[in-house]
């Protein structure tokens, strides 16, 4: 079980990932999203702010109304935000849950996916 | 509880399911199950097959609101039986799926060229072939979507249209339904046989599955469907009888790939033609985009689980699509209407979307029972009611349409054989092979080199390396 203080470290590589990945703000420059993740295991919720491809803002508080929320375990939540999982296998095993629109989920798997080109 | 911004509504739930199911190739399905039964009963095979739709759709609802993802069909599969049925299974029905447009183009590109003359009808024919095909891959490829609202004006509109031409159509013919008890010659099995036939009319309906992650409440998905699946059936009902009444003996007996386009032209001339093209163009494309659309994503996502090779994972760098994916789903649909355009065979691939729909029916009813007994306990929205009765009836029922599909021979107006129907059998027992004999034998290395890349890569997370 991760911690939120474990998640908060990890969301704040990620934000480093994302925002200083060229090709990845080249794709992304007309996403602006707001975005919930859920850890169910621990009833910790986190928020992040994309604004045109950049990861503006993340915390420990959720947003009212996003465009997205991901729900998983926060172990797979803070291995996704290290790159340390494929979102889209643990997706297709039902592992992780998201509401959004198929856009959308494509665009969030695209993020992992362009970091890490390895997974 | 925290709600997404924006969710879909029913009325675009309803719009999405059955805009997938109402296509080009509709019309001349109906007209085969219209000749099935000497045209005035089709209304009854119509009806009949959409009950039978209507019974599968509810394992797709009970399914969905046990999982309700995009992943869908591999994931009911996967988590019923095994990944490797589930790669098997997915792969053979989406990727032969798409193969219908191998008919849409052939049936859209015989009514662009029968209306607006370019060079000859060879070369229309096959110009709009390809050029419909592009068309859609390209929108897709710049990841155009068809928003909520716009699939509600087109879906409404053209059900509407087409329910109002058909009572047209009867005030002007003095038609009046008949029953089977007023036909001497109407019999049980060709009227099943022919429900059989019309599965083809609602093939689709069930993608829209995938929205699940997008609404409030999961029932909304089985509600929608049943609501599109009662609209189709009630607008083909009307529209096909219609049409077989609207049409002359010699039009029915030259095998016409446009029937509707004669109709129109008999009930409301050259300005009823136009409308109907402008029709078809609407069906054909939406109903494509929105098959290419899943499709590809469905690519994308089984190359990202290495399932199929990595390139197929590529994302385009402005669009955020697939183009890859696009790309061989493209291709693939250009060779199969290309295989169509010189063979002629519209009717087989027809035949074979019939099929595989009843296939598939079979497989969600047994993933149904499965599911039933690996996990009674998981929380479902929507739980079909009376047990196993739905589920055992689904298969049962399913499982005889398609003996009966398979056994029959496709015919034409006049009663020529066009092909024995094991035809159709042993194409999609070929294809079935294949993709099995992929999952064995294929799949097992891209997975190990997946895990070779895994292992010689580091884990980031401080603590877990």
């Amino acid at each position: 079980m991760a911690s939120k203080e474990e998640i908060l470290d990890a969301l704040a590589d990620y934000q480093v990932q994302c925002n200083n990945n060229k090709r990845l703000r080249k794709m992304q420059r007309n996403w602006t999203r707001k975005l919930n993740f859920v850890a169910e295991d621990t009833g910790n919720v986190f928020s992040m702010d994309v604004v045109n491809g950049e990861i503006v803002s993340f915390s420990a508080v959720p947003i009212e109304n996003p465009d997205i929320i991901v729900t998983t375990t926060s172990e797979n939540l803070c291995d996704m935000f290290w790159g340390d999982l494929n979102p889209s296998q643990k997706y297709l095993q039902g592992e992780i849950r998201v509401k959004a629109s198929q856009e959308d989920i494509l665009r969030l798997d695209a993020i992992s996916m362009i970091i890490w080109p390895d997974d | 509880m925290i709600q997404l911004k924006k969710v879909i509504k029913l009325r675009t739930v309803v719009s999405t399911s059955a805009g997938m199911a109402l296509a080009t190739s509709c019309y001349l399905a109906g007209l085969q199950v219209a000749n099935m039964v000497s045209g005035d009963l089709a209304w009854i095979s119509i009806l009949v097959a959409g009950l039978l739709a209507l019974l599968s759709s509810l394992n797709f609802s009970e399914l969905t609101s046990l999982y309700p993802t995009a992943a869908g069909i591999k994931l009911f599969i996967q988590n019923a039986f095994s990944e490797k049925t589930a790669i098997i299974i997915g792969m053979f029905y989406v990727v032969l799926g798409i193969s219908m447009v191998g008919a849409e183009s052939y049936l859209l590109s015989s009514v662009l060229s029968h209306s607006f003359r370019l060079f000859d009808l060879y070369w229309d024919r096959l110009f709009w072939i390809i050029f419909f095909i592009l068309f859609v891959g390209l929108i897709n490829l710049r990841g155009v979507k068809i928003t909520g609202i716009v699939q509600d004006i087109l879906t409404y509109s053209m059900l509407s249209f087409l329910i109002l031409v058909s009572f047209y159509a009867f005030w002007k013919h003095g038609f009046h339904f008949n029953f089977p008890w007023h036909q001497p010659n109407a019999q049980a099995g060709g009227i099943l046989q022919a429900a059989g036939v019309g599965i083809f009319l609602y093939v689709g309906y069930e993608w829209v599955t995938p929205l699940a992650e997008e609404t409030t409440d999961y029932r909304m998905i089985s509600k929608g469907m049943m609501i599109a699946i009662g609209l189709l059936s009630v607008t083909y009902a009307l529209f096909i009888v219609a049409m077989h009444q609207g049409l002359t003996e010699a039009q029915l007996r030259s095998g016409t790939p446009i029937p509707h386009i004669l109709f129109a032209k008999n009930l409301l001339g050259s300005k009823g033609v136009v409308l109907f093209v402008f029709m078809s163009i609407l069906a054909s494309v939406t109903s494509f985009n929105a098959g290419l659309l899943n499709t590809s994503r469905f690519t994308y996502a089984m190359a990202r689980d290495n399932v199929l090779p990595r390139s197929f994972s590529k994302l385009h760098l402005t669009y955020a699509t697939p183009w890859v994916a696009i790309l061989g789903l493209v291709l693939f649909s250009i060779g199969i209407s290309l295989v169509i355009f010189f063979t002629g065979q519209y009717l087989y691939i027809i035949m074979m979307a019939a099929a595989l729909e009843c296939f598939i029916y079979v497989v969600m009813a047994i993933c149904v029972i499965r599911l039933r007994k690996k996990i009674p306990e998981a929380s479902r929205d929507f739980k079909i009611p009376f047990g196993l009765t739905f589920p055992v009836l689904t298969i049962l029922v399913f499982t005889g349409l398609l003996i009966g599909i398979f056994a029959d021979v496709t015919r034409d107006y006049n009663g020529k054989v066009l092909f024995q129907n094991y035809w159709v059998a042993f194409g999609m027992a070929l294809f079935f092979l294949f993709t099995a004999a992929y999952t064995l034998f294929v799949v097992p290395k891209l997975k190990q080199k997946a895990a070779v890349r895994a292992m010689a890569r580091k884990r980031r997370r401080p603590g877990k390396a």
